[in-house]
């Protein structure tokens, strides 16, 4: 549990001596990081339908045997962002980004030693309306800058929206990080992996029969109609039918709803994940055998994390364990 | 420094590290326990120098990323057995808390500097513990008492014989419950190890031990069985795994005069077993111990002095007296002087004699004659004196006065008459010995916290104050500690503990120990002690070997106590260790007409002097008895016979 911190911590004063150094007169800002890395939301609440493999209406089906414990390991990424000072009106923050596996050995979670954790702080800043903030980093501290052409329309100058490109970068940069840990894992090893969220931004990855996302979020929901209730009515230890995700840019993906818990007495989405593997896996066994997997890591559970009803344990160990050295 | 760390330091604002005490946190396979000694390697220099810091482990802690139980009660579906199955233990933590026990450089003191934590190795130990001042070649003084272990490492722990035995500090106290052969056993192997180890340039010792319970003590020159894990403590510490080669034993007679009352009475084992007896000289000289102080008022005083200035030992003329000229070195001949002093003042019908009032010269008389009945045995009506030899201690040796199966009373006046003696020898250096160490076991007994003021306990007192100067060491045992006289264990530079029940670990004096210290007193195994010495600043765990001589229980089995027997075996059995051809047959000849007390007298004195001769010697102690004369034969009657006549009945 993250204790309450009541001032800059040390990465913020160390970020903060860093731009002193170079703009003498910045104001630095007393804040705490924001609560909720993933504010702003990006994706709104939708319903985006997906087809399923087969072709017919999407089905729950139970999952077929007992769960069992096959990830070697798992893969996920946090982000921390701060405003650290205000050059006029404009806000400069710092994200530290992170990201590692935790690989299992003999029950124990030990860091993956074949690619070693990566954590990067850097400070996100918009060139284009204060010059004078468009300095280089050092080894400490990178620079982003967050009004680059090559990251898509020009933010307002709206302090706020400024901040919410700055958090849109951190977030490319993590899942940059958890993107590259991810296809080292799938490159160096022969058993699977759980990686926190999806896995179709990476194509490397979302081909390998290795890699199996578990998204814990629903902004999107890929059915519509009688499938959404088919999927928000899933019962304990069932699935949908597997379906296909395939968007712009994207790599294409198999998909499925699984309920790890029974959710009466929560809402609709309480212990719902999808589940995302490479688009060769197709047949009902596989799927089956896939959930199985992701049931197996019911226990223990990732409490205190609010999210232990869809967090597998392994999950959270990963992120206390980037929390621990970012 | 070698090895791989084993932990790391840790300090919160919560949980700040001090001068004194620090925190790290360790994988939750290493080898760290309550009583482990880790070195830590700071990271950054002080005056130049890289601090190195060691601790003894006083407390753990362990937790797992749980918030609530509960969590883990749900995660399980409230099924203990179904935790087993699942994939991924929790993350725990194992975090321990050291007391420092030495830094490096020790100024500036400072708290404890972050860094890896080591388990210490042998060398560490020894800096660590501050043994590296003691233990210099050609000028140690260490002592080993035992192997510390942990992981890896088992490094040999060793007391400064400057702090054991004087004049630094002195004494050695021990505690522990009663029953695993901890307390005994430990001051035994500690006795080889004292004899083996104590420095030439420190002079000579002995150990005068007093067997106050079973058979403890009473096989200490009989080998004893060992096993090979201590085979190897007694090679790592360089003391031969062997019984004591010099031990004597003394053992007052029972109530009868004849029998040894040891259990230590087999035939097997009588050639170093002397008897202890005393004669009036001896007890008056400690009357006070055995007499109530409400007896012995000031009058009653003054007589005891008088006899003891005027009487005893010494020619006493009265005109007055039946016999004029008195010369009273027993009890017996006192008690005849008694008589005639009383018969005296009662036929001059006076009521004082020598200003002492008829009364109080009754109740002297009434008192001390009663010693020799509350202590038969040991203190002998004809005066014969056999002693522990004061004057002619042998290096190296031990003396076990065997008190076991004494009254009370017995024991008290052993126990005080003995450790006067050695102090007074000590204190005029003709002892034979520069340095005795005097093991008295049961001291919430002797030297009790509560209870009345005692002799006994005033000796103890004296001893564990000032015996360091003399060369005059107390190594005490006791179950309770905190029922010591607390200026005896406070005394005391080294204190040894066994495993120690939990009542007693309640107790004030144990404040200063940490729960976890205290649990794992409470838990220790036979063999194993917590050693607090001077220059450990906190206490050690170590594992000493069983000691090399025969246990008290199979000593019993295997050489029985020897029935008690009729004063003619009895006899033959004492002078037999002098001169093995002496029969039963020839004992009986020799005391067929003699009374009890004459025999007896006779054996003590020949069991005294070693004659060459025992068997004239013995005969020559015993009165001539008047040559037989040779009756004329009689003549047998005859009978008288008359004229029977016509007389029908006559013969």
């Amino acid at each position: 549990m993250a204790l309450p911190q009541p001032g800059p911590d040390a990465a913020s004063r160390a970020a903060l001596r860093f731009i002193q150094r170079i703009l003498p007169g910045v104001d630095a800002v007393e804040a705490g990081p924001l609560s909720d890395p993933a504010f702003p939301r990006t994706d709104p609440p939708q319903l985006s339908a997906a087809p399923t493999l087969d072709g017919s209406r999407m089905r729950a089906e139970t999952v077929q045997g007992e769960p069992e414990a096959r990830f070697a390991a798992f893969l996920d990424g946090t982000q921390s962002v701060r405003i650290v000072a205000r050059h006029g009106g404009v806000p400069i923050v710092l994200g530290i980004v992170a990201a590692g596996v935790r690989a299992r050995v003999d029950r124990r979670l030990i860091a993956w030693t074949g690619s070693a954790p990566r954590v990067e702080r850097r400070l996100y800043l918009p060139f284009a309306y204060a010059p004078a903030l468009s300095f280089e980093g050092d080894a400490t501290f990178g620079v982003v800058d967050t009004t680059d052409a090559a990251l898509g329309e020009l933010p307002s100058r709206h302090p706020a929206a400024l901040l919410e490109s700055a958090i849109k970068s951190v977030r490319r940069d993590r899942e940059r990080l958890e993107s590259a840990l991810a296809e080292a894992w799938c490159a160096a090893c022969d058993e699977p992996i759980c990686i926190d969220g999806g896995i179709a931004s990476n194509p490397r990855v979302a081909s390998s029969a290795l890699a199996v996302g578990v998204v814990k979020t629903h902004n999107t929901i890929h059915a519509d109609g009688p499938d959404l209730e088919l999927v928000l009515g899933l019962a304990q230890g069932e699935r949908t039918t597997p379906f296909r995700i395939e968007s712009g840019g994207r790599a294409q993906v198999t998909s499925w709803y699984l309920r790890l818990r029974d959710n009466r007495g929560h809402d609709a989405t309480w212990g719902l994940v999808r589940i995302e593997a490479c688009a060769t896996v197709t047949t009902a066994e596989e799927v089956d055998r896939i959930s199985r997997w992701v049931l197996a890591e019911g226990a223990p559970l990732a409490l205190p994390d609010g999210r232990w009803d869809k967090m597998s344990y392994g999950v959270r160990n990963s992120e206390e364990f980037l929390r621990a050295i970012a | 420094m070698t090895g791989q760390a084993l932990g790391r330091v840790v300090a919160t604002e919560r949980r700040p590290n001090t001068p004194h005490q620090f925190h790290f946190w360790t994988a939750v396979t290493s080898p760290v326990g309550i009583g482990t000694i880790v070195r830590v390697d700071g990271e950054h220099p002080v005056d130049g120098q890289l601090p190195k810091i060691y601790g003894a482990v006083i407390e753990g802690f362990s937790y797992s990323d749980l918030v609530s139980p509960m969590h883990d009660v749900l995660g399980h579906d409230g099924e203990p057995s179904s935790a087993g199955f699942a994939p991924t233990e929790r993350t725990e933590i194992r975090l321990y808390t050291a007391a420092v026990l030495r830094m490096i450089p020790e100024e500036p003191l400072q708290p404890v500097p972050m860094g890896s934590v080591f388990l210490a190795d042998e060398n560490d130990v020894a800096v660590a513990l501050r043994m590296d001042s003691y233990l210099r070649d050609g000028a140690s003084t260490g002592i080993p008492i035992g192997i510390y272990h942990a992981g890896g490492t088992d490094a040999p722990i060793y007391l400064d014989a400057d702090f054991l035995v004087g004049p630094e500090a002195a004494h050695l106290n021990i505690t522990g419950v009663s029953g695993l052969a901890t307390k005994t056993s430990a001051v035994e192997w500690l006795l080889s190890s004292l004899f083996t180890h104590f420095p030439k340039e420190k002079g000579t010792i002995a150990a005068v031990a007093f067997n106050v319970k079973g058979p403890d003590l009473c096989y200490l020159d009989q080998p004893g069985r060992i096993e090979p894990a201590d085979e190897a403590m007694y090679e790592k510490m360089r003391v031969p795994a062997k019984p004591f080669d010099n031990v004597r034993y003394y053992a007052a007679y029972d109530a009868g005069g004849y029998n040894l009352n040891t259990l230590r009475s087999n035939d097997a084992l009588l050639h170093n077993v002397q008897p202890l007896t005393w004669g009036l000289r001896e007890v008056l000289q400690y009357a006070e111990v055995l007499l109530n102080k409400d007896d012995v008022d000031a009058k009653a005083d003054a007589v005891i002095d008088f006899i003891r200035d005027k009487i005893a030992g010494r020619e006493f003329r009265d005109e007055r007296l039946a016999r004029r000229r008195y010369k009273v070195d027993s009890f017996a001949e006192l008690d005849e002087w008694f008589r005639d002093v009383l018969a005296m003042l009662e036929e001059a019908n006076s009521e004082s004699y020598r200003t002492h009032h008829v009364a109080t010269i009754r109740k002297v008389r009434n008192r001390l004659t009663n010693i020799a009945l509350r202590c038969a045995g040991l203190v002998t009506a004809e005066g014969t004196v056999s002693d522990l030899p004061f004057g002619s201690f042998e290096d190296r040796g031990v003396y076990v006065v065997d008190v076991a199966l004494l009254e009370e009373d017995a024991q008290d006046l052993i126990f005080t008459r003995i450790v006067s003696k050695l102090r007074e020898h000590l204190e005029r250096r003709n002892l034979g010995v520069d340095h005795v160490v005097v093991f008295v076991d049961e001291l919430n007994k002797y030297a009790a916290t509560e209870g009345p003021e005692t002799y006994v306990r005033k000796m103890l007192l004296d001893i564990a104050e000032r015996g360091r100067y003399l060369g005059l060491v107390l190594f005490g045992a006791q179950q309770f500690r905190s029922q010591v006289h607390r200026r005896v264990v406070g005394n005391s530079g080294t204190s040894l503990f066994g495993r120690m029940d939990a009542d007693e670990l309640a107790a004030p004096g144990y404040a200063v120990l940490s729960q976890a210290i205290k649990t794992k007193l409470s838990t220790l195994e036979k063999g194993q002690l917590m050693v607090r010495h001077p220059h450990f600043t906190q206490p050690v765990f170590i594992r000493f070997p069983r000691p090399a001589v025969m246990q008290g229980r199979e000593g019993v089995e295997l050489f029985p106590q020897a029935a008690e027997v009729s004063l003619d075996a009895a006899v033959t059995r004492s002078l037999r260790v002098l001169d093995p051809s002496i029969s039963l047959e020839w004992v009986k000849q020799q005391i067929a007409l003699r009374e009890d007390d004459e025999v007896i007298q006779a054996r003590n004195a020949t069991v005294l002097a070693h004659p060459r001769d025992v068997k004239a010697f013995f005969a020559s102690r015993m009165r001539p008895l008047a040559p037989v004369r040779a009756e004329a034969p009689k003549q047998r009657p005859v009978s008288i016979k008359l004229p029977v006549g016509d007389d029908p009945y006559g013969f």
